[in-house]
């Protein structure tokens, strides 16, 4: 079976120095995989290397089939970021932050009532700007806009960052449900539980190489603590 | 102040609405200053002229400008903005004032250097009786056009599917394109519109100033004034402050007339220090 999301060999800058230094991963249909690694490791930067945004070598295929150079293509073809620091729009308004997750022109079963059904707290912030919404809401937006997109793989990239824990365990409920969607995730985190509570698999980043990977329950061994030393 | 001078700030300031406005949108989208924003109304200017001069309507003026300053938007985006949009704002806002020369001399060469008379048509060539005073038709006439395109402008980025990719890419162009908003596009579209815009309100000039080499410099300055007074980026802050200006240079035509055109700087410095990112105030 082809994987939905194929990072191959991927080695990426930001102007100066190379950040990654040959990464791969893929991930396949339905499946959640979690990628760990140090501050620093180039998680964000594999997530943004998809849509270009630092200067990238290599290939990315989705579904078998090379992405160009286009910014805007991954999200029409399937793949949605929820950016780290969560990239809300302040000067819009929470509905009309969520609908420009429609510009990925991509149809499917997320409407903005269903999505206020998932996230309640949205539903009640409706009409405020993006800059008047708490941590917890902006996350539970950066979310519902990239659902709004109707993608096979939603890149989450460090979700709970900032959040408090009972927001955290609002979060993995909605995550739970949009794995049960048949929606396939890549999940950037610091903290190991939610990879363990979520993911099936894991592959972890250091120095912009990946240094090991496995399924979810090795990670409770010292070798691979070590390795990855979070 | 009486009624009528009140009226001629107004009709400056819708003017100078269209125009900051457009010139707001495209610093939005590509983050350029354009410099050559006064040729663009220069050119909408002679264009209504020389529609006029070939015994044509005014109306049908009103339309074919601004529809071929769109297609010099789309020329400029296409040749320069979109290549450019990763050099500095320096370096682009240099090409668009090399560009304003060329389109400057380009007129003079087509046109001539004198000034040349546009008529306003004749169904509005007169006066309108204004609460008890005779006031000029035709500039009643710009003040509505002026004041519903910038009306219907703000409608349309409010409500519209574009108009809120608008928005959004103006603010973080990078975030929109990983959303899946296609920046090109949308930045066609706006300099095109801001083209257009341009061109529309050259027109509506043309009767008032007549035409002329040099009237897209001269009021440059004040529409780049105005976008500061706004908050540069700011399409509603531009809105404001190109109103405020209007009267507030009227003003100064009329109680100090020998320092007048220093006021347009006048206020730049006092919004400045009283607020420093502008009316709008979001953005530095
Ligand atoms: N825009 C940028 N310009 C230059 N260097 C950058 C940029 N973004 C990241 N880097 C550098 O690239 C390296 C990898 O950064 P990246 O953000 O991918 O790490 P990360 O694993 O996501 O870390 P964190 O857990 O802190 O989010 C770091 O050394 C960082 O300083
Ligand atoms: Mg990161």
């Amino acid at each position: 079976m082809t994987p939905l999301l194929e990072i191959d060999d991927i080695y990426a800058s930001y102007g100066g120095a190379l950040v990654l230094d040959g990464v791969s991963l893929s991930v396949d249909e339905g499946e959640t995989v979690g990628l760990i690694g140090r501050n620093g490791a180039g998680k964000s930067t594999t997530l943004l290397s998809i849509y270009g945004v630092p200067t990238v070598r290599g290939e990315i295929r989705v579904s078998g089939k090379a992405l160009g150079k286009r910014q805007y293509e991954p999200a029409s073809r399937g793949v949605s970021l929820v950016p780290q620091g969560k990239r809300i729009y302040p000067n819009l308004t929470v509905e009309e932050n969520i609908m420009l997750g429609r510009a990925s022109g991509r149809k499917g079963a997320w409407t903005v009532a269903r999505l206020k059904e998932l996230f309640p707290n949205l539903a009640r912030a409706s009409g405020r700007p993006g800059n008047q919404l708490s941590g917890g809401e902006q996350q539970m937006l950066a979310i519902a806009r990239a659902l709004m997109a109707e993608p096979q793989v939603l890149l989450l990239d460090e979700p709970t960052e900032g959040l408090a824990p009972v927001i955290i365990d609002e979060l993995i409920d909605a995550l739970r449900v949009i794995q049960e969607a048949g929606t396939a995730l890549v999940l950037v985190e610091q903290h190991i539980r939610m990879v363990q509570q979520l993911a099936t698999r894991f592959v972890a980043l250091g120095k912009g190489r990946v240094v090991t990977q496995g399924a979810v329950g090795d990670l409770e061994t010292r070798a691979v603590q070590q390795l990855v030393a979070l | 102040m009486n009624l009528a001078q009140v009226l001629n700030g107004l009709a400056l300031g819708a003017l100078l609405m269209i125009l900051s406005s457009g010139l707001a949108l495209i610093y939005g989208l590509r983050g350029v200053m354009n410099f050559s924003h006064g040729a663009l109304y220069m050119l909408g200017a002679y264009l209504a002229y020389e529609v006029t001069s070939q015994g044509l309507s005014f109306w049908l003026a009103l339309i074919l400008a601004p529809l071929g300053l769109a297609i010099v938007g789309a020329a400029l985006e296409l040749g320069f903005f979109r290549r450019l949009q990763r050099r500095s704002h320096i370096e682009v806002g240099l090409v668009t004032f090399g560009i304003a020369l060329v389109i400057d001399r380009l007129i003079v060469i087509v046109w001539g250097d004198n000034t040349l008379p546009v008529r306003a048509p004749k169904a509005v060539d007169g006066t309108t009786n204004v609460f008890g005073t005779d006031y000029p038709t035709y500039r009643l006439l710009m003040i509505v056009v002026a004041i519903a395109m910038a009306a219907a402008l703000v409608l349309w980025l409010r409500n519209s599917r574009v108009g809120l990719h608008i928005r959004a890419a103006s603010h973080d162009t990078e975030t929109s394109g990983i959303l899946g908003i296609n920046v090109d596009r949308v930045s066609l579209v706006v300099v095109m519109l801001g083209g257009a815009l341009a061109g529309l309100a050259g027109t509506l000039a043309a009767p008032y100033f007549s035409v002329s080499p040099g009237m897209g410099q001269s009021i440059l300055i004040t529409v780049l004034i105005v976008v500061v007074v706004g908050g540069i980026g700011s399409v509603g802050g531009a809105m404001a402050a190109a109103l405020l200006l209007g009267l507030v240079q009227i003003m100064g035509n009329v109680w100090l007339p020998s320092v007048a055109v220093l006021v347009p700087y006048a206020l730049l410095i006092v919004v400045l220090l009283w607020r420093p990112t502008g009316l709008a105030g979001k953005r530095v």
